[in-house]
C-alpha cells in the first residue's frame, strides 16, 4: 500500500529533476507544509484573539494539544503499520475510570493506577494485535469490538458514579496553573515533549523502529528479511492501548473528572491529528513529530473557530475539509494500471 | 461436522443466519409476545434504519474499500428532511423523496470520486466526509426538532396490513435485486477481489468504485427516511453510533473486509443478529452497559470464527 509520492521520492526520475520536483520531494519528506500551516494558524490566532498572548492561555492550549497528541501517539504507530485503532475511546475510558474512581475515589496509590491501566489497555491491545496478525483479519472490526467491550465493562463497573476526581498529584501534572521545577509550564507538556523525543529516537535510530516501518510497508517482505512481524503487530497495538489509557488518565485529571462520552472525541480528533500531520497508512513518511504538529494545528484552529463565535459543528466541517485537502496534497495512492 | 463447516464456507452468511435462528428462539422463550403480529410493525420499524445503514456500507466494502460515513449520511438526510424540507414546505413525498435520495446519492458519489479519482485511502476520504456530515447535521439541527405529522409516519407503522418498514427495506432490496440482473454486481465483486485483475480484464475499475459509493449513498438515503419515520424528529446525535453499527452488521454477515465476498442478504442477517441480541438482553433486564460489552464480545468472536473455522482459504490450505 505504498503511496505513489513516497515511491517517487525514493527513486527520482532523472529527466524530471527540476526545481519543482526537488521542492516536492522535500515537502514530502519533511513536514515543512505543516510547520508553515502552524505558523499561519498561530499568527491568525494572535490577530483574531489578541488576549490569548499570555502564559495562562498559552499553556492551556498547549495542554489540550498535548493530551490530543498523547491520545493519538499509539494511533500514529498503528497507522504506520497500515491499520486503524477504533478502540481508543475504550482505552481512554479505562484510564479515566482508573484515575478518577480507583486512584481518586478508592485512594489507590498512583503508581498502581498507572500499572493497572497499562496492564489492562496494553493487554487488550496486545491480544488484538496478535489475533489480527495471526488470523490475517483487518484490525478495524477487532478494535471496534474491543472498544465496545472495554467501554461497556468499565461503565458497568462505574455504575453511574462519576462524582470522584483524580488525586491531587495527577491533577497537578495536568493542571493549567502547575509548574515544573520552577518553570511556569505544566508537567504534562514536558512529559509529552520527552515522549516525542524518545519515540523519535526509537523510530529513527533503533532496529525496532526500522522493523516497524518495514512491516508497515510490506509484511511479507519484512517477514522474509527475518523481522518478527507477529511481535511488531502485538507490540504496536499494545503500545497503542497503553498510551491511550495513560492519555485517558491525564484527560480525566485535566478536566477533574469524567463522563460517559469522554473518549469519543479523542478517536476522531486523534485520527484527524495523525492525518493532518501527514502520516499515511503503511508508509515511511509517518512519525509522531508530525502528529504533534497536526494536534497543534487542530487545537489552534478550533480555538480560532470557537473565538469567532462559531460552534463545534463548524469546527467539525473545517476538520473534514482540512483532512481531505492535506491528504489529497500528498497521500494519494497509485492508479490500478501502475500496480500490476 | 465437516459438511456443516463446508456449508458455512460456501454461504458466508450461514453463520449469521444460524445465530439469528438461535437468538430468535431464545427471544421467543424469554418473551413469547415477541413475534406477535401486533408488535411486528414496530419491531420491523426499529430494525429498518439499522439494516439499511448496514446495506449502505456493503457496496463500498464489496468494492474493496470501506465507507464509514454512511451512518452520519443517514442522520444528515433525517435532519435535512425534518429541519429544512418540512419548514420550507417541500415536505410532501413526491418532492421530498427525490430530493433526499438525490442528495444522499450526491454525497455518496463525492465519496466515490475522492476514493477512485482523487485516490485517497478509503478510510481517510470517508473520515473527512464523516466530519463534514456530522458538522452539517449539527449545524442544521443541533438539538432534536420534532417533526409535524407527515407522510413518513406510516412507514414506521403499517400501510393497510403491510408493515411500513417492509417498503423501505423492500425498496433497497429491489434495487439490489435488479442490479444483480446486470453485469454491475459481478464487475463490482471482481473489482473488490482483485482490482488489478479486474482492470486487466477490461472492467472500468474507477467507474465501478464511484458507482459502489453512490449506491451506498442511495441506501443511506433510504435509511435516513426510515430513521425519520421511526423518530419523527431530527436525531443528529445518532451519527457515530450508526456509523460503526452498520460496519459491524456487514462484517458479521460474512462480507469480507478485503472485498469481493458477501452481499446484502448477509448484511441483513448480520444486522438482525445484533438487533435480536440487543432485544434479548434488554428484555432479560441486563444493564445497557453490559449489552455494549456483550455486543463487542460477539463482534470479536464473530470475526475470529469467520477467520478460522468458516474461512474457505484456511480449509483449502489444510486440505
Amino acid at each position: 500500500m505504498t503511496a505513489q509520492p513516497s515511491a517517487a521520492a525514493l527513486t527520482p526520475v532523472p529527466s524530471r529533476e527540476g526545481l519543482w520536483s526537488r521542492t516536492r520531494t522535500l515537502v514530502l519528506q519533511q513536514p515543512i507544509l505543516q510547520v508553515l500551516v502552524l505558523a499561519v494558524v498561530v499568527v491568525w490566532l494572535l490577530i483574531t484573539v489578541p488576549g490569548i498572548a499570555n502564559l495562562r492561555s498559552a499553556s492551556a492550549l498547549l495542554i489540550i494539544a498535548s493530551l490530543l497528541s498523547l491520545a493519538a501517539m499509539g494511533q500514529t504507530l498503528v497507522v504506520i503499520l497500515g491499520g486503524l485503532d477504533l478502540a481508543i475511546p475504550g482505552y481512554v475510558i479505562v484510564g479515566a475510570f482508573v484515575s478518577a474512581n480507583l486512584a481518586g475515589g478508592q485512594g489507590w496509590p498512583v503508581p498502581v493506577a498507572f500499572l493497572l491501566t497499562i496492564a489492562v489497555c496494553g493487554g487488550a491491545g496486545a491480544a488484538i494485535g496478535f489475533l489480527c496478525h495471526r488470523l490475517k483479519v483487518e484490525p478495524l472490526m477487532m478494535t471496534l469490538g474491543m472498544g465496545a467491550v472495554l467501554t461497556g465493562g468499565t461503565l458497568f463497573l462505574t455504575n453511574g458514579n462519576y462524582a470522584s476526581a483524580p488525586p491531587d498529584f495527577l491533577r497537578g501534572l495536568a493542571g493549567v496553573t502547575s509548574t515544573t521545577f520552577g518553570l511556569p509550564l505544566p508537567p504534562i507538556i514536558l512529559i509529552v515533549a520527552v515522549a516525542a523525543v524518545l519515540l523519535w529516537l526509537v523510530l529513527n535510530r533503533t532496529p525496532a523502529g526500522r522493523s516497524l516501518y518495514a512491516t508497515g510497508i510490506n509484511v511479507r517482505a519484512a517477514k522474509l528479511t527475518r523481522v518478527n512481524t507477529t511481535a511488531v503487530w502485538t507490540l504496536v497495538f499494545a503500545a497503542s492501548g497503553a498510551l491511550a489509557g495513560i492519555a485517558g488518565m491525564f484527560i480525566a485529571s485535566f478536566s477533574s473528572g469524567w463522563a460517559q462520552s469522554i473518549g469519543e472525541p479523542y478517536l476522531f480528533s486523534g485520527l484527524a491529528a495523525v492525518l493532518v500531520g501527514g502520516t499515511t497508512f503503511g508508509s515511511i513518511r509517518g512519525s509522531f513529530t508530525r502528529t504533534v504538529l497536526g494536534a497543534l494545528i487542530l487545537t489552534g484552529l478550533s480555538t480560532i473557530i470557537v473565538s469567532n463565535g462559531l460552534a463545534e459543528a463548524q469546527s467539525r466541517i473545517i476538520y473534514g475539509v482540512i483532512i481531505l485537502i492535506v491528504v489529497a496534497l500528498y497521500g494519494r495512492e497509485r492508479h490500478v494500471r501502475d500496480r500490476f | 461436522m465437516n459438511r456443516v463447516l463446508g456449508m458455512f464456507q460456501r454461504w458466508p452468511f450461514g453463520f449469521a443466519m444460524l445465530l439469528c435462528a438461535i437468538l430468535l428462539i431464545i427471544n421467543l422463550v424469554v418473551s413469547p409476545s415477541f413475534a406477535s403480529p401486533a408488535r411486528l410493525g414496530s419491531t420491523l420499524a426499529t430494525l429498518a434504519p439499522f439494516v439499511l445503514v448496514g446495506f449502505a456500507s456493503t457496496p463500498a466494502i464489496l468494492s474493496g474499500g470501506i465507507d464509514i460515513s454512511v451512518g452520519p449520511l443517514a442522520t444528515l438526510i433525517n435532519c435535512v428532511f425534518v429541519a429544512v424540507l418540512i419548514p420550507a414546505g417541500l415536505g410532501d413525498w413526491p418532492l421530498a423523496i427525490p430530493l433526499l435520495l438525490a442528495l444522499a446519492m450526491a454525497v455518496g458519489a463525492i465519496n466515490g470520486v475522492l476514493v477512485a479519482i482523487v485516490r485517497l485511502h478509503p478510510v481517510v476520504a470517508t473520515t473527512g466526509v464523516l466530519f463534514l456530515l456530522i458538522g452539517a447535521s449539527l449545524t442544521i439541527a443541533k438539538s432534536p426538532i420534532v417533526a409535524p405529522d407527515n407522510w413518513t409516519r406510516p412507514l414506521a407503522g403499517s400501510i393497510g396490513v403491510i408493515p411500513g418498514a417492509v417498503i423501505t427495506l423492500g425498496a433497497a432490496a429491489l434495487v439490489w435485486f435488479l442490479l444483480k440482473r446486470t453485469v454491475f454486481v459481478r464487475n463490482l465483486l471482481a473489482t473488490g477481489e482483485s482490482d488489478s485483475s479486474a482492470y486487466g480484464s477490461g472492467v472500468n475499475v474507477t467507474a465501478m468504485r464511484v458507482l459502489a459509493y453512490t449506491l451506498g449513498g442511495l441506501f443511506a438515503g433510504i435509511a435516513g427516511i426510515a430513521l425519520s419515520a421511526l423518530l419523527q424528529a431530527s436525531g443528529s446525535s445518532l451519527a457515530t453510533t450508526y456509523a460503526l453499527l452498520g460496519l459491524a452488521a456487514a462484517v458479521l454477515g460474512g462480507t469480507s473486509l478485503g472485498g469481493g465476498r458477501g452481499g446484502l442478504l448477509g448484511t441483513f442477517f448480520g444486522a438482525l443478529a445484533i438487533y435480536l441480541l440487543q432485544q434479548l438482553l434488554t428484555s432479560a433486564g441486563v444493564q445497557p452497559n453490559l449489552i455494549e460489552f456483550t455486543y463487542g464480545l460477539l463482534l470479536i468472536v464473530g470475526v475470529v470464527l469467520g477467520a478460522t473455522l468458516l474461512s474457505p482459504r484456511i480449509s483449502r490450505r489444510t486440505a
